[in-house]
């Protein structure tokens, strides 16, 4: 390819890959990534943790169509946030999104250090929107 | 810069960006970008369009837009797709971003998150 000057100096897709596994296993040893691992884990075991997110996310469910609509009456709104509340107050719940919160705020640095390097946003470039 | 990170994480990430700008997506795309930022005429063109587009998405929005304001904009479309240094830009951009998110599958893959999205800023 005329463009490439010089082929010695371009890194294989299998190095590439190889500098990324290793970039995953440093991150995946840092006190952060290992907090949310063991509270994630805390959140999965918690039986009653478990069942406040069931109960919100079913009720969530239950009521899409009428949100579509704008038509939840208020005590559907107090029932839905009621079974929020029950769900985001779990001791094991507060505890994961704290140990997430942690954890995004170190891969935004990491993402913004990568990003500014490349010249490409890194999170916009990997199809991540704000909704996922 | 003091960013907190242990040495190895540090290390593995200077790593992964010295490997990503030498791999051949990224260099086509940077050469690309070069050849652009130097290239009056496309970047002329490039601008014309932004400019031309916001516009019309303003009189879209009032409901004042005209035919011949749509035809203008898909005459600079078409202008823009015949440049060849804007689109050398464009393919080499695309096929860094295809490059950029096989790298993202593969860290994902192993932490057992999408790393990207934990990287973005944004929220709902």
């Amino acid at each position: 390819m005329d463009l490439l000057e010089n082929d010695l100096d371009i890194a294989p897709t299998s190095v590439v890959l190889q500098a990324a596994s290793d970039f995953a296993a440093a991150l995946a040893a840092t006190p952060q990534f290992q907090a949310f691992e063991q509270a994630s884990e805390r959140f999965r075991l918690d039986q009653a943790a478990q069942q406040a997110m069931q109960a919100y996310q079913q009720k969530q469910q239950s009521l899409r169509a009428l949100w579509m609509l704008n038509a939840v009456s208020a005590d559907q709104r107090a029932e839905l946030e009621r079974l929020q509340n029950a769900f985001i107050n779990q001791p094991v719940v507060q505890e994961y999104f704290a140990a997430q919160t942690e954890l995004a705020s170190l891969c935004q640095m990491l993402g913004d250090m990568l990003s500014e390097s490349i010249g490409l946003n890194y999170a916009a470039a990997c199809g991540v929107s704000c909704c996922g | 810069m003091n960013t907190g990170f242990t040495p190895a994480l540090h290390e593995a990430t200077e790593a992964l960006v010295g490997n990503l700008l030498a791999s051949e997506a990224f260099i086509c795309y940077q050469q690309a970008r070069k050849c652009l930022d130097q290239d009056v005429e496309a970047r002329a063109l490039l601008d014309q369009l932004e400019q031309t587009q916001a516009s019309l998405r303003q009189k879209q929005a009032d409901r004042s837009l005209t035919q011949a304001e749509i035809d203008a904009l898909r005459g600079l479309q078409e202008q823009v797709q015949r440049n060849k240094v804007v689109m050398a830009y464009a393919q080499t951009q695309q096929e860094a971003i295809d490059f950029l998110r096989e790298i993202n599958q593969k860290i994902s893959q192993l932490l057992g998150i999408n790393f990207a999205a934990f990287a973005n800023h944004s929220t709902c």
